[in-house]
């Protein structure tokens, strides 16, 4: 099957490691023109170099997606160096955290603002071109028991609801948006890498539930991703798609 | 000179990141604790005879030669604030009072009778106006001296040559009491050398007790002085300090019979890769000094720093006063071993203190005490004196990363006890390990080591 990706422009925020490298890794691959960010020069300079090798053009700066003005210069700026967008998957997240109000704020801030400036930036572009496609990243934990109530799976509920009403409303100017619900995903670095190091119990518990007896790997979500930010997934608009290797216990009807 | 933190190749280990971590300029550290990396001594490569760790001979050695002739610590000065207050203690097979006089000082003698041998006393704390005898009610004044005997005139030799407990050398330090079983003693000043600058700034005089627990574990006391006396083990049985301190850049300095690591705390081990999220452990010791971790914008990496910088600033008004302490000192992990049996971990905010004590005969047992003491910020209640705990090895937890030390104690003592294990093959890492048995023994072999000695 021709995912139709190739030529395609993509901007990626967030995606320095983890699921949001691995998107890059795997769009890169199958031909895609790529603008990526994250918080850290360094990070990104490094990111830019290893994609660099599969002969697409890679670019990339550092930016802080809690700066309106310097996020929104960003995304400009990236719109012109790719000379349009296609795609566009951000993911900006400010992680978990209980017991501090402020978590509410940072996962407003980073998950939700992060993502909502993210589309708004892009959405012109995509309209005037009748053409785009947006993955938006939930996470399972907005509908299951994960690490207690945390403003971060609250927040990323709220994208799911968002992503779907994006759908509706710019579906008439050929733009695509979608939602991805990982499950939990270890990567070297991530976060559990560090619960399998420091809580190792509770890193079985999740073994367990999961049928497979493992945990997901990022390419395994950035395979879905690349899917549906693809041509071949035409028809697939306001959907969300749990990928979670059957982590998740109830059945989406 | 070779580079102030590493003394060995930090890119050739088992790691997936070379890190440079903060040290202070030790030019600047002044009158407190030195942070000058002292110069490697040279130990040799030879192993370590496993029978020192078993042979009842060498316990033998040990008693007649370390533990009869060093400063030995015998427990808190604040556990003596009123004249009769006592600390009775053991070591090997003997056990002394250790008491607060009348006039403030403090005096130690043998806990027991000059009449048949019985113990005046149970180990422990307590107070007394006299230690009088439960068997013939023999009774000795708080200094020692042999008050009364009852029917005294039925003893025609009269009393004991002197009539008191031998008085034994005693000394308060840095809020703790230090006796000796030789009365011939060299000077504490000499013994303890140099550690006083290094230990004072950290005024444990106004650090509480927290935890007091003595377990009997089933393992020689060196086993247990070696397990402390390096950081090479956190990858193996503690991987879940990887995300809490730096195992790698650890700075050793060995000094006359002392010696300490430096290790940065609030830091991410080499041997992982640096996570985004604040892990659980450090996210504790921000909270701790009063930071919201929710708040903190930067990265993972800065956070010791960043934790330091906000204790010199906040510390004072928190009632904690760090002014003779480095930054360093702030987040990191200073662990000394005061020859032969004291490993201390000195912080900024608490003490955490081992002390190893032989078994009085079974070389393949000793007696664990932690000493756990946390600053009482000024202006807050002192807190009341905890509780002194007893068990035996594994009978319950003492925390998850002293389980974790505690678990291999026994399996290390019966594997040396093998025909087929010659003795410890030390790496550089364990470098204090080598310079602890090299002080024991220039205590054990005065003549110098022969080829047959342990």
């Amino acid at each position: 099957m021709d995912l139709g990706l190739a030529g395609k422009k993509a901007i990626l925020v967030g995606a320095a490691r983890g699921i949001g490298y691995s998107v890059a890794e795997v769009l890169a691959r199958e031909g895609c023109d790529i603008a990526l960010t994250a918080r850290s020069e360094d990070s990104v300079k490094d990111a830019v170099a290893n994609l660099s090798k599969y002969g697409t053009k890679v670019v990339g700066k550092a930016v802080n997606a809690k700066q309106p003005e310097e996020y929104k210069a960003w995304i400009d700026w990236a719109i012109e160096a790719l000379d349009g967008v296609d795609i566009l998957v951000p993911f900006t997240s400010a992680g978990g955290g209980m017991g501090s109000e402020k978590y509410w704020y940072n996962a407003f801030e980073t998950d939700v603002m992060g993502v909502v400036r993210a589309v708004e930036g892009v959405i012109e572009k995509m309209t005037e071109q009748q053409r785009g496609a947006i993955v938006l990243l939930g996470s399972t934990s907005v509908g299951e028991a994960m690490g207690g109530p945390q403003a971060y799976n609250a927040m990323k509920a709220s994208l799911i609801t968002w992503g779907k009403q994006l759908a509706l409303w710019h579906g008439k100017n050929g733009i695509r948006v979608n939602v991805v619900s990982p499950g939990p995903i270890e990567f070297e670095g991530g976060n559990w890498d560090m619960i399998k190091g420091t809580m190792e119990k509770f890193y079985a518990s999740q073994l367990r539930q999961q049928p497979s007896g493992r945990l997901g790997r990022p390419e395994e979500v950035a395979k879905a991703i690349a899917f549906l930010a693809s041509d071949a997934a035409s028809w697939c608009n306001g959907s969300h798609l749990v990928v979670d290797g059957g982590f998740t216990n109830r059945t989406h009807f | 000179m070779k580079p102030h933190v590493m003394g060995w190749d930090r890119a050739s280990m088992d790691v997936k990141r070379v890190v440079d971590v903060f040290r202070v300029d030790p030019e600047s550290v002044g009158n407190g604790t030195p942070t000058e990396r002292a110069p490697d001594p040279e130990l040799g490569t030879d192993i370590i005879p496993a029978a020192r760790y078993y042979s009842p001979e060498f316990m033998k050695l040990e008693w007649e030669r370390v533990w009869t002739k060093v400063w030995l610590l015998g427990g808190r000065s604040d556990d003596l604030k009123e004249p009769g207050d006592y600390i009775c203690t053991d070591i090997g097979k003997e056990s002394v009072l250790i008491v607060r006089q009348a006039d403030g000082s403090i005096r130690t003698f043998p806990n027991l009778c000059l009449h048949r041998g019985n113990r005046l006393r149970p180990e422990g704390r307590g107070n007394a106006e006299k230690f009088q005898c439960m068997y013939h009610h023999w009774t000795y004044g708080l200094d020692g001296k042999l008050e009364h005997i009852p029917d005294l005139c039925t003893f025609v030799q009269g009393g004991p040559d002197g009539m008191k407990l031998t008085p034994l050398p005693c000394i308060e330090w840095n809020s703790f009491v230090w006796f000796s079983l030789d009365p011939n003693v060299e000077p504490f000043d000499d013994f303890i050398d140099p550690l006083k600058r290094h230990l004072e700034p950290y005024h444990p005089e106004r650090m509480a007790w927290t935890r007091d627990i003595t377990v009997e574990w089933d393992c020689n006391w060196k086993t247990s002085v070696d397990a402390f006396s390096e950081t090479y083990h956190v990858q193996g049985i503690h991987p879940q300090l990887k995300w809490y301190l730096d195992d790698v850049n650890v700075q050793i300095d060995c000094y006359g019979k002392h010696n300490r690591y430096l290790i940065p705390f609030a830091a991410i081990s080499p041997r992982v890769a640096m996570p985004s999220q604040i892990p659980p452990a450090i996210h504790e010791i921000m909270v701790h000094a009063g930071m919201d971790p929710a708040e903190y914008e930067g990265r993972v990496s800065d956070i010791r720093r960043d934790v330091q910088l906000f204790k010199r600033e906040h510390g004072a008004a928190q009632g904690k006063d760090y002014s003779e302490l480095n930054d360093e000192q702030l987040t990191d992990d200073y662990h000394y071993t005061i020859f032969p049996n004291v490993s201390v971990n000195v912080h900024a905010d608490d003490v955490m203190l081992f002390r190893q004590r032989p078994h009085a005969t079974d070389p393949n047992k000793m007696y664990y005490d932690i000493w756990m003491f946390g600053l009482v910020p000024e202006g807050e209640e002192w807190p009341e004196r905890v509780r002194h705990q007893r068990f035996k090895h594994g009978d319950k937890t003492i925390g998850q990363v002293l389980d974790q030390d505690a678990f291999n104690l026994p399996t290390v003592q019966t594997g040396m006890q093998s025909d087929f294990f010659p003795g410890l093959h030390i790496g550089d890492q364990e470098l204090r390990i080598r310079h602890f048995h090299k002080v024991l023994d220039d205590y054990i072999y005065t003549h110098g080591k022969g080829p047959d000695d342990l």
